[in-house]
């Protein structure tokens, strides 16, 4: 429907660098699969292959601890708990079919932090390590996801076995599951949850993703997305309350189309976006439930029946600057900049703007023309793209983290990858020449009529 | 079926018909003759389809260490592993063939990940070993190759009756690194890969 047009070369035209900060050392010996932020502190934790997690810090780049001996494969997916005061606690999913939570008290974790020189004698006990708390039992192969609802009430964990299955804690340590949800006709590949409602997005083998909500007392699903062509590797929803931050930010010189569009993404809500090894990544949108505006754009209103059924539509495929299959992709919470990352060992971030042609209609005459009307009124470019980010090894995963260490600017974030190596690699996003920028705008300027 | 074996009476190549390294001077190195199967792997690119290109990448190329890898080679690494319901190699079974194995060199001067696509023919149309056989494949290859190599085994189009199915698992890593990692599958692949030098 919205589908935007092929990538072209003005799409591709980065106007940013990534830069390599650090490695977080020592890396793992064998493959790393994911890397997971802390919700608030600066450290991270990365999925291991050889069935460890390595807790690292994004102040000194160093390895803090190692959480060894609970999973007899290799760890594929890790989550941090949101919201526990006092302590941090870690969901590990891994290949042998288990999930496990484990647990360690905060207090020690800032003063380590404080004293980043490194040269402190805190190897004294045990408490300081991270404590194996319980196991949650039940899936039949594989765990290949697992996420924390963003209120820290329920986990959702996903595997092979084409089933995904949501725990809640009831208190500490006693997990109850709530639901066990088998739409998917293919492994389950990732989960992940809306950063503002109980809605759960679950990505699949099958290549169809898929969403869902409680109904009086049941998760059922509400809504099956259809279009990418092979399986869909990884799923994330945008951020919560992005129009202040990313291209709706710059509220001057709108349209009424412009202004309208952004009041109606804010119907919708953040939005999902998804990758997959049909090289593609995908970004979907909710289709606003109530509100007159459908009809301005000539939609017409859907009834339900089903009261809680969702209709979500691809809004906009992004500009192919893959080879291989996509493993990962990542909104950041900052920007609204997309990053992704898969087998051909490249980063590339993504960036919306607004299409030039629609403000340049509004300069001439300020009303929308008719032809143009349905077509999309953003467009999603590459802003910098990095070959070999992991030398040749492939990357299975991508994420924005908030910057931490001394030369942090404010408000600055990195992005981690994780590859096939064995590394975690932190990079910097270097806007490139500011000044040859603001040429190029003047230049613009001026050759407009 | 009143032998375990799912096919008894393959046919066997006789291993002095097997090409090899020494009348294999003259390889063909990129075969065009398109399947179809393996249209989606190719990148957008389209300088990769042009052989002028392709020519003057490669020898621009001063990284002496990218062309060293041929098709020949390929097969040589994976014509010895053997099959696993007979005593006999892939090569011989012709299982594997070298005009089915193609090399994708890097398609920008930015990258050095070159492609093998390795597309195997199982002996019979619904031999359920044929994931197995492709595993092998793909693990003797990801073994032997530097890791700048990108391995795809495919099942050969239209030789296996769910070839589809047998190339997604094929394709998919982490099924791939799961399936590494159970005991009984390795034996039988340890098996398998134990007659390769």
């Amino acid at each position: 429907m919205a589908s935007p047009p092929p990538a072209s070369a003005p799409r591709h035209a980065p106007t940013h660098t990534l830069r390599a900060l650090a490695t977080l050392t020592p890396p793992s010996n064998s493959r790393t699969w994911q890397t997971a932020p802390h919700p608030s502190s600066p450290i991270v934790a990365t999925a291991c292959s050889d069935r460890s997690v390595r807790v690292y810090s994004l102040t000194s780049f160093t390895l803090l601890h190692s959480i060894t001996g609970g999973h007899k494969r290799s760890v594929r997916s890790v989550s941090w708990k949101p919201h526990v005061r006092g302590q941090d606690v870690l969901a590990t999913g891994s290949f042998d079919a288990s999930a496990g939570i484990w647990r360690r008290a905060q207090h020690r974790l800032e003063r380590e932090i404080t004293s980043s020189t490194g040269v402190d004698d805190d190897d004294e006990d045990d408490d300081d390590e991270y404590q194996f708390a319980c196991i949650l039992d039940g899936h039949e192969s594989e765990i290949k996801s697992l996420s924390w609802s963003p209120s820290g009430q329920y986990l959702a964990t996903c595997s092979r076995d084409k089933s995904v299955w949501i725990w809640e804690e009831l208190e500490e340590d006693n997990f109850e599951t709530v639901a066990v949800l088998q739409e998917h006709d293919g492994d389950v590949k990732c989960v992940a949850w809306h950063p503002e409602e109980d809605l759960l997005v679950s990505a699949s083998y099958d290549d169809t993703v898929r969403l869902y909500r409680e109904d009086a007392d049941d998760w059922v699903q509400v809504s099956c997305i259809t279009g990418h062509k092979k399986t869909v590797w990884w799923a994330e929803f945008e951020g919560s309350g992005m129009a202040k931050s990313d291209f709706r930010g710059q509220r001057d010189a709108l349209s009424e189309e412009q202004e309208r569009h952004i009041e109606e993404l804010d119907k919708s809500g953040p939005r999902l976006a998804t990758c997959s090894d049909d090289i593609s990544i995908r970004i979907w949108r909710r289709k606003a439930r109530e509100g007159g505006h459908g009809a301005k754009d000539g939609m017409p209103s859907i009834i339900r029946s089903a009261a809680v059924d969702e209709d979500w539509y691809e809004e906009a495929v992004l500009p192919q600057a893959h080879e291989r299959p996509v493993y990962s992709v990542s909104w950041s919470r900052r920007t609204g900049m997309i990053v992704s990352a898969g087998s051909d060992g490249k980063i590339i971030v993504y960036k919306e703007r607004w299409k030039a042609s629609s403000s340049a209609q509004t300069e001439s005459d300020g009303t929308p023309a008719g032809p143009d009307a349905d077509a999309p009124l953003t467009e999603w470019v590459v802003v910098a793209e990095l070959f070999s980010a992991h030398d040749v090894f492939e990357i299975n995963h991508v994420v924005w983290a908030e910057r931490a260490d001394k030369g942090k600017r404010d408000g600055e974030e990195v992005v981690l990858s994780t590859g096939d190596d064995g590394e975690v690699r932190v990079w910097v996003l270097d806007e490139q020449g500011l000044e040859e920028e603001k040429e190029k705008e003047k230049e613009k300027e001026g050759a407009a009529p | 079926m009143d032998v375990d074996k799912q096919n008894a009476n393959p046919t066997i190549l006789s291993l002095s018909d097997l090409p090899s390294r020494r009348r294999g001077s003259n390889l063909n190195r990129r075969n065009d003759g398109s399947t179809g199967l393996f249209d989606g792997l190719i990148p957008q690119y389209s300088h990769l389809n042009d052989p002028f290109e392709q020519s003057l990448s490669s020898s621009d190329s001063d990284d002496d260490s990218v062309e060293d890898i041929d098709e020949q080679e390929v097969f040589d690494l994976i014509s010895s592993i053997s099959d696993p319901e007979h005593p006999l190699s892939l090569g011989s079974l012709a299982v594997v063939n070298l005009p089915d194995i193609h090399i994708q060199p890097p398609s920008s001067p930015h990258s050095s990940i070159s492609t093998v696509l390795v597309e195997v023919t199982p002996t019979i149309t619904h031999c359920s070993l044929a994931t197995v056989i492709g595993l092998g494949v793909r693990v003797r290859l990801e073994q032997a190759l530097p890791p700048r190599f990108r391995v795809d085994v495919r099942i050969k189009k239209g030789t296996h009756s769910t070839d589809e199915a047998v190339n997604k698992q094929l394709g998919d890593k982490e099924r791939v690194a799961a399936a590494l990692e159970n005991g009984t599958l390795m034996g039988v692949l340890r098996k398998m890969l134990s007659t390769c030098e």
